[in-house]
């Protein structure tokens, strides 16, 4: 039972880093058309900036951390605009785009490794004091980390529901043509989902960093995996859907690696997929491509 | 009918369109001219661009040659955005609501260039308008019956209050009740209360009985055009579209 929920508890905060990733990667796939592989390399590429502003400039963790989240807002965009829109425009097959956005993530990801080398690195920063929730074992970080979860949460359901970019961004998601027939720049609204998500994958990769504790360039590299299994297990192209199953992966994954071997925790989150898509193939909340 | 319909439409000309996709012209030299207050139908058989002429007015299909105006304003090859907030509101044949959109949610989208304090006001004045889409509100626009979700289509462009309506085939797949409505009562409302109405439409008698102008598409040209009482009285006519298996009323 202790093995059961301490996994619990470790399954929490995957989850909780995994579904500000997901929300993001699904809302970039949804109102742009485009699944972005390049998305762990900028999580990764961001986590590095709020290191150097933490480690070298001396900013604490959580004010360096806006500097990762400006860092994928920043990186998303100009992705968007200097490589996939002109892609985009050529009208090339949705396979050859997705083959750039791994080109994208190996230069993103390997590009790093040269600049900051092989080494480990870790925030300056304390995990704070252990806290002890019904066998649960869980970290002042690890806590603030779900509450970061929660908030931005609750922001993008009020985001999407609530505001008129939301709803313009849902309007472009479901139909971009009749969009523009009903007034809505949706190249504007595009342009905006890549700074929205962009700064969501800046967050997560901070937040993925912290809860790893060290980490290297080429950390990143395997969480595309989950993202994957995560968005495509809620449905792909839905908000909520993605929240789900990050909760799903998250815990799936982290109870395997509590009762088996830690090293395929990726395997495990296919297998999931897998299981569920047999059953249902759109996914959780898959039947509308739709945030 | 209190629905803050526009009252001063404007016209919408298109001066020998071409227009088609890949630089291919699908119609050919057509010259339309829909003035306000009056309804000016497009006809003609399966295939022969009807759809493509009301998109490329539009802004959804390239014009390759020719001129198309809204009043004093050029709109030839605008972007759709353009041409919405010029006041042309544009209804498609399929694909004319966002289904994981509440009711709500497609009004407010129509009214997405209205000033925000005007959003709420202009839901209500449509709901007169269309006082079934009130009981349904909340309920997704993919949900919905196919009479319902082209209400929906058309609320959600009567949002803008705009100047001209085009309209591709409003009544494809619905009931023939419901389709007669939909024209008689509505469409031909829409023209009463002094907009221009451009539609395009398959049930051709339907179509002559609202209309003041009728022109006839075939292989993408115009072959015949003209008040609907000298339309049928044309042989050529009555015989492709009113006499023989082509017509529907």
């Amino acid at each position: 039972m202790s093995v059961f929920l301490s996994s619990l508890g470790f399954g929490l905060i995957s989850a909780a880093v995994l579904a500000i990733a997901t929300v993001g990667f699904t809302m970039q796939f949804a109102v742009t058309n485009v699944l972005n592989l390049a998305y762990g390399s900028v999580m990764i590429n961001s986590a590095f900036v709020t290191y150097y502003l933490n480690y070298h400039a001396h900013l604490n963790a959580w004010v360096a951390m806006i500097g990762g989240v400006l860092t994928g807002a920043i990186a998303s965009y100009l992705l968007n605009r200097f490589v996939f829109t002109p892609f985009q425009r050529r009208n090339l097959p949705p396979i050859t785009i997705v083959i750039v956005a791994l080109g994208v993530d190996l230069c993103g990801t390997f590009g790093l490794q040269a600049i900051v080398g092989g080494s480990y690195f870790s925030y300056r920063q304390s995990l704070g004091r252990e806290r002890h929730f019904w066998g649960m074992y869980l970290s002042t970080l690890q806590l603030i980390i779900i509450g970061i979860c929660v908030v931005v949460m609750g922001l993008i359901h009020w985001l999407l529901k609530y505001t008129r970019l939301g709803k313009a961004m849902r309007a472009t998601s479901a139909n971009a043509s009749l969009a523009r027939n009903s007034g809505i720049r949706t190249q504007r609204v595009i342009s905006s989902t890549w700074l929205i998500s962009g700064a969501l994958c800046g967050l997560a990769g901070t937040v993925f960093a912290m809860n790893t504790g060290v980490f290297e360039a080429t950390s990143a590299q395997l969480y595309i995996v989950l993202l994957l299994a995560a968005m495509f297990l809620g449905g792909p192209g839905s908000a909520y859907g993605a929240m789900l199953g990050a909760l799903t992966i998250g815990v799936a994954t982290e109870l395997s690696a509590g009762y088996f071997n830690p090293e395929y925790k990726e395997v495990i989150a296919f297998v999931v997929l897998l299981g569920m898509l047999t059953f249902r193939p759109y996914g959780l909340f898959g039947s509308e491509k739709t945030i | 009918m209190s629905v803050e319909l526009s009252t001063s439409g404007k016209v919408l000309r298109a001066t020998s369109v071409s227009a088609g996709y890949d630089g291919r012209a699908i119609v050919h030299e057509i010259d339309v001219e829909a003035t306000p207050g009056k309804v000016v139908s497009v006809v003609g058989p399966n295939g022969s661009g009807k759809s493509t002429l009301l998109k490329s007015l539009v802004g959804v299909v390239p014009v390759l040659a020719g001129t198309v105006t809204v009043g004093d304003t050029e709109i030839t090859n605008l972007a759709p955005e353009r041409i919405a907030m010029l006041g042309v509101g544009y209804v498609p044949q399929i694909d004319d609501v966002f289904p994981p959109l509440s009711v709500k949610e497609n009004l407010e989208i129509g009214g997405y260039l209205l000033p925000r304090h005007d959003v709420a006001s202009q839901i209500e004045a449509v709901l007169e308008f269309f006082p079934r889409l009130r009981t349904m509100m909340s309920r997704k626009a993919g949900k919905l019956s196919g009479g319902e979700r082209k209400m929906l289509a058309m609320g959600r462009v009567l949002m803008l209050s705009p100047s001209v309506l085009v309209l591709d085939e409003p009544t494809a797949n619905l009931a023939p009740l419901v389709a007669t409505q939909l024209l008689e009562e509505y469409i031909r409302g829409f023209a009463d209360h002094g907009s221009t109405v451009l539609l395009v439409e398959q049930r051709a008698k339907a179509a002559l009985r609202i209309s003041d102008w009728t022109c006839v598409l075939s292989g993408g040209r115009v072959v015949l055009s003209g008040a609907p009482r000298d339309l049928e009285n044309n042989p050529l006519f009555v015989e492709s579209f009113l006499g023989g298996g082509a017509a529907r009323a």
